[in-house]
């Protein structure tokens, strides 16, 4: 067996055990948090090293190919990222900054499984792996009822919604008679139209919608990301986000198109969560509950592409993962920036950020509109991308109404930019106490945002390689 | 995809020293605002410099776009960076170059966030000259969203009288247009499949069907025509003058509104003749209504800017009419409505904008006798309310001329009722003039300074060029005509 592919993997469960291992011993939080960034940055370098590895392991049921590597760089990015803003780390206990990190690590290595397994069990024990990291992440939250609340919440709903999805499994299973992906995509197409089919794949959706909190699996998001501490929220939204867009890539296309039953059922999926995420976030005080509700929407838009089923929807569905994954962090860091402290913002406390903090307003900013969709950001390219998609299947209302939320959603975010730039700063503020690096942070993601809005051509042709490994 | 370049790519130029203007501003200290101040006026007026170039180098015997810049940008797609300059774009391109160096000069006095605000600007007015210039469905709506996002800011940050308000409105209306906007332009890309986003590649005969073309060209109208502000899609355009400062309103009204205007013109009805032919008595109905109604609002109005604000529904009407006659002479005069209203409205609302910074009032009862006080002032105001009523030898009275001559021939009723419309709107204007420059001496206003010469530049710019393409309007229209010709035989 060829190791030397699975080093990814294995950087990341090294990084795992040695956390394991430092939580046995005396705290100290800035050695956590420079074993932690120097082990993360060495996972991000091997893996991008390791972009073009191939192979199979486990008896098959594990594969490594472009789609597969491509997006686990994307995750341990993300892992890096949030990593690299835990310095301050206020929102947990010191003594459970090992236990952070490891567990972190654990699931960062559980959806990087997941991404590349192409067995219905792997895929399985790879998702429950990566959810109960998620749930005991967000326990951990200082000031323990916010976090047990919310982490109890997601509990019970992800648990539910995995014996839900491991019903729908079994049912596929049981009509196909296959537990492989390859022999899956071949067989489904051919018997798609029996309900027990139809229904497998849709219950056996419903997990990784969950994940992705799409409507109606979207009721923990807002709580949990108020509950959890800034950096396990940002975690959420970002890095949990790209792995569950690769799976879903995945099971979608096992349909092989052929179903227009489950076109429709994501269709109204789409529109529901691009609706509701948007609206009730207009609605919103609390700057983690509204970043919360427009990750909703955003799982809307993401399924739009996703839905098509085509090789141009699955490279804008790829694009729209990395989108995700810089913009959201970004909204991110501005918060911990801004919350140093640890607490909830309300959007009010960001008021005077450009005096305050030029650099961070200005990422806020820019990230925002990216979200919004506003040229010339990543952003916007995304956006395209997935409706130039639809068109091409025809799905000319659907890309109707994915533009008009964007409007809606531009309203929120506006206010959101009122306050950063309109509001004076409350008497006494000073400048924001930065955390080392976090300007330079700040700056690089601004500039990728432009950059990769502007000329995305290296970063598509990548994607586009890597989605044809997914066919 | 091929490569092609200008043997020196002017319209990248001005590209580039918005840029680089817009670069160099964001480095410098906030506090060096002298330095922002000068570098601001050098680089708007090397884009000035340029599209003076531009317009005066083009070879009107040859016609058709020149200057032309391309080059592969996302191949996959079908997107180039593409450029060129036509008869119906090169009036853009000067008319923005002349608002843009005037409204920075104009707001030289600004104090509060300097550094940002010139940014802003220069942000903008990129975005501005890139949708004049650009020939890529993807470049065209990218710099049209590019020109608007910042104009929130600037109204929200800087602006008067309910500005977020007024900001939050305007934003929201225009990225409403560009909702209906880009799906109409991926639409047409998709049903031509030839997987390009080339205007010109695009327009060519039979790629898109009748059925396409209208129901593209309606997204489209709506789209831009929102940002042109057609009635009843207007709501925003006088809310958003009123607020907005000095030398945004200028850009705005100047200069933004035209993005709209020509939109339709370079996207809707360059790619959908057909459909443009569908839709065109709806636009001449809507154009007229746009005339008559803003004439009869601004005739109620109190508030200085709402007269203009008002006053430019009506005279963006006049472009809306133009372009629904289908005529060579309609669409000339549309363009040239376009051109002279930019210049006109911008020095409109320099005017307004010296006389409100200077009284701290914009409400027409309270002001009164300002001609004594200031005469130069005034006298600039004047000039203004003059080309708004179309006086001869000023620029908008053939732009006016031609579209109400045409539309008598197409649209009888449409070009009677728009007339009337203009009647009323001189009747405004001249009420506003009369009201606010003649009368007594007001005391509370005996000490004020008039405009000094160097404030005086940016407006003595605007006036020339009034009354330089007022006596000599083949200068402007013998370069529309050039595009005007060979559109027109492009129609079934």
């Amino acid at each position: 067996m060829n190791w030397m592919i699975f080093s990814p993997e294995i950087c990341c469960l090294v990084t795992a055990l040695v956390f394991l291992f430092l939580a046995m011993a005396p705290t100290d939080a800035r050695r956590d948090y420079i074993v932690a960034v120097a082990l993360t940055g060495l996972a991000v370098c091997i893996s991008l090293a390791g972009l073009y590895a191939a192979g199979e392991l486990f008896h098959g049921t594990y594969r490594v190919d472009l789609f597969s590597q491509v997006f686990k760089s994307l995750l341990l990015m993300g892992l890096f990222l949030v990593v690299f803003i835990s310095s301050g780390l206020s929102g947990i206990e010191h003594r459970y900054h090992p236990e952070y990190y490891m567990l972190l690590s654990i699931c960062t290595l559980a959806m990087m499984m997941l991404v590349s397994a192409v067995h219905i069990l792997t895929l399985y024990v790879a998702l429950e792996l990566s959810s109960y990291s998620l749930y005991i992440l967000v326990f951990l939250r200082k000031g323990r009822d916010q976090g047990v609340a919310s982490g109890m919440k997601f509990f019970l709903i992800g648990a539910s919604a995995s014996a839900t999805m491991l019903l729908g499994l079994a049912l596929l299973y049981g009509a196909t008679n296959a537990a492989y992906f390859r022999v899956m995509v071949e067989v489904i197409p051919g018997v798609i139209h029996q309900p027990e089919v139809i229904l497998g794949l849709a219950l056996s959706l419903s997990g990784f919608l969950f994940k992705m909190a799409v409507f109606p699996f979207h009721f923990w998001a807002p709580d949990v990301y108020e509950g959890a501490a800034h950096q396990v929220a940002a975690y959420i939204s970002t890095a949990s986000k790209v792995a569950v867009i690769a799976v879903l890539l995945r099971m979608v296309a096992l349909s092989g198109g052929e179903s227009t039953h489950l076109v429709h059922f994501l269709a109204v999926l789409a529109i529901i969560s691009m609706t509701v995420g948007n609206l009730t976030a207009i609605a919103q005080k609390d700057l983690k509950r509204l970043l919360a509700f427009s990750s909703i929407a955003h799982a809307g838009y993401v399924l739009v592409g996703i839905l098509c089923i085509s090789p141009e929807g699955n490279v804008s569905a790829m694009f729209y993962a990395v989108t995700v994954l810089l913009l959201k962090f970004t909204c991110f860091l501005v918060v911990i920036q801004t919350a140093f402290d640890g607490e909830n913002i309300d959007i009010d406390r960001l008021a005077g950020l450009h005096r305050r903090s030029p650099i961070m307003a200005l990422a806020l900013m820019t990230a925002l509109f990216g979200l919004a969709g506003i040229p010339p950001t990543i952003g916007f390219t995304g956006k395209l991308l997935i409706f130039v998609a639809a068109m091409e299947k025809g799905y000319f209302a659907l890309v109707l109404i994915a533009m008009f939320n964007v409007v809606i959603s531009l309203y929120y975010y506006l206010l959101v930019v009122r306050a950063a730039y309109l509001l004076d700063p409350p008497e006494g503020a000073g400048p924001l106490p930065a955390m080392p690096g976090a300007k330079i942070l700040a700056g690089t993601l601004v500039a990728a945002i432009v950059i990769l809005g502007i000329y995305p051509t290296p970063l598509l042709d990548l994607i586009q390689a890597a989605a044809t490994a997914l066919g | 995809m091929h490569t092609e370049l200008a043997e020196f790519p002017f319209l990248s130029a001005i590209l580039t020293s918005c840029l680089v203007g817009l670069l160099v501003i964001m480095v410098l200290p906030g506090h060096r605002t002298r330095e922002i101040k000068w570098v601001s006026a050098g680089f708007s007026g090397v884009t000035l410099i340029l599209s003076v170039y531009l317009f005066a180098a083009y070879d009107q015997d040859l016609g058709g776009f020149q200057f032309v810049e391309r080059m592969a940008w996302i191949p996959r797609l079908g997107i180039s960076y593409y450029n060129g300059a036509d008869g119906f774009s090169l009036p853009m391109l000067l008319l923005t170059g002349i608002v843009f160096f005037t409204g920075v000069l104009t707001m030289w006095e600004l104090e509060h966030r300097v550094k940002e605000f010139f940014a802003l600007v220069f942000l903008l007015v990129t975005g501005v000259f890139g949708m004049f210039m650009a020939l890529d469905l993807f470049f065209i709506f990218v710099w049209f969203d590019v020109s608007l996002f910042p104009m929130y800011l600037l109204i929200a940050v800087w602006g008067s009288t309910r500005k977020e308000y007024a900001a939050m409105k305007l934003t929201l209306y225009l990225l409403a247009g560009s909702a209906l906007i880009l799906p109409a332009i991926v639409y047409l890309v998709v049903q031509a499949g030839m997987g390009t986003f080339d205007l010109v590649a695009l327009s060519a005969e039979g790629t898109l069907g009748p059925g396409v073309q209208k129901f593209a060209f309606l997204l489209l109208y709506i789209g831009f025509g929102i940002l042109a502000g057609v009635w009843p899609f207007h709501t925003w355009s006088p809310v958003g003058h009123v607020a907005a400062p000095t030398a945004v309103s200028m850009i705005h009204a100047g200069v933004l509104m035209k993005i709209g205007a020509f939109g339709v013109l370079r996207v809707g009805m360059f790619l959908c003749p057909e459909g443009w032919q569908f839709w065109a008595p709806l636009m001449a109905l809507l154009a007229t209504v746009g005339i008559v109604y803003g004439a009869f609002v601004g005739l109620s109005q109190t508030d200085l800017k709402y007269c203009i604000g008002y006053s430019s529904v009506s005279h963006m009407g006049i472009v809306g009419l133009g372009l629904a006659t289908m005529t060579a002479d309609g669409i000339n005069g549309a363009v040239f409505q376009m051109f002279a209203h930019g210049v006109m409205t911008a020095l409109f609302f320099s005017s307004v904008g010296y006389i409100y910074d200077r009284t701290h009032t914009k409400i027409i009862a309270e002001l009164g006798g300002l001609g004594r006080v200031m005469p130069v002032a005034t006298t600039y105001f004047i000039i203004a309310a003059l080309t708004g009523i179309g006086v001869p030898c000023l620029a908008s009275f053939w732009a006016e001329l031609l579209v109400f001559i045409s539309s008598f021939k197409v649209y009888p009723v449409y070009g009677i009722l728009a007339v009337s419309g203009l009647v009323v709107s001189a009747l405004f204007m001249l009420r506003v003039v009369q009201r606010t420059c003649y009368g007594p001496k007001n005391e509370k206003f005996a000490h004020l300074t008039d405009v000094s010469f160097t404030l005086g530049i940016p407006r003595m710019i605007l006036v020339s060029v009034i009354v330089l393409f007022g006596l000599f309007p083949s200068l402007m229209l013998d370069v529309i005509r050039t595009a005007t010709i060979p559109f027109l035989h492009r129609l079934p």
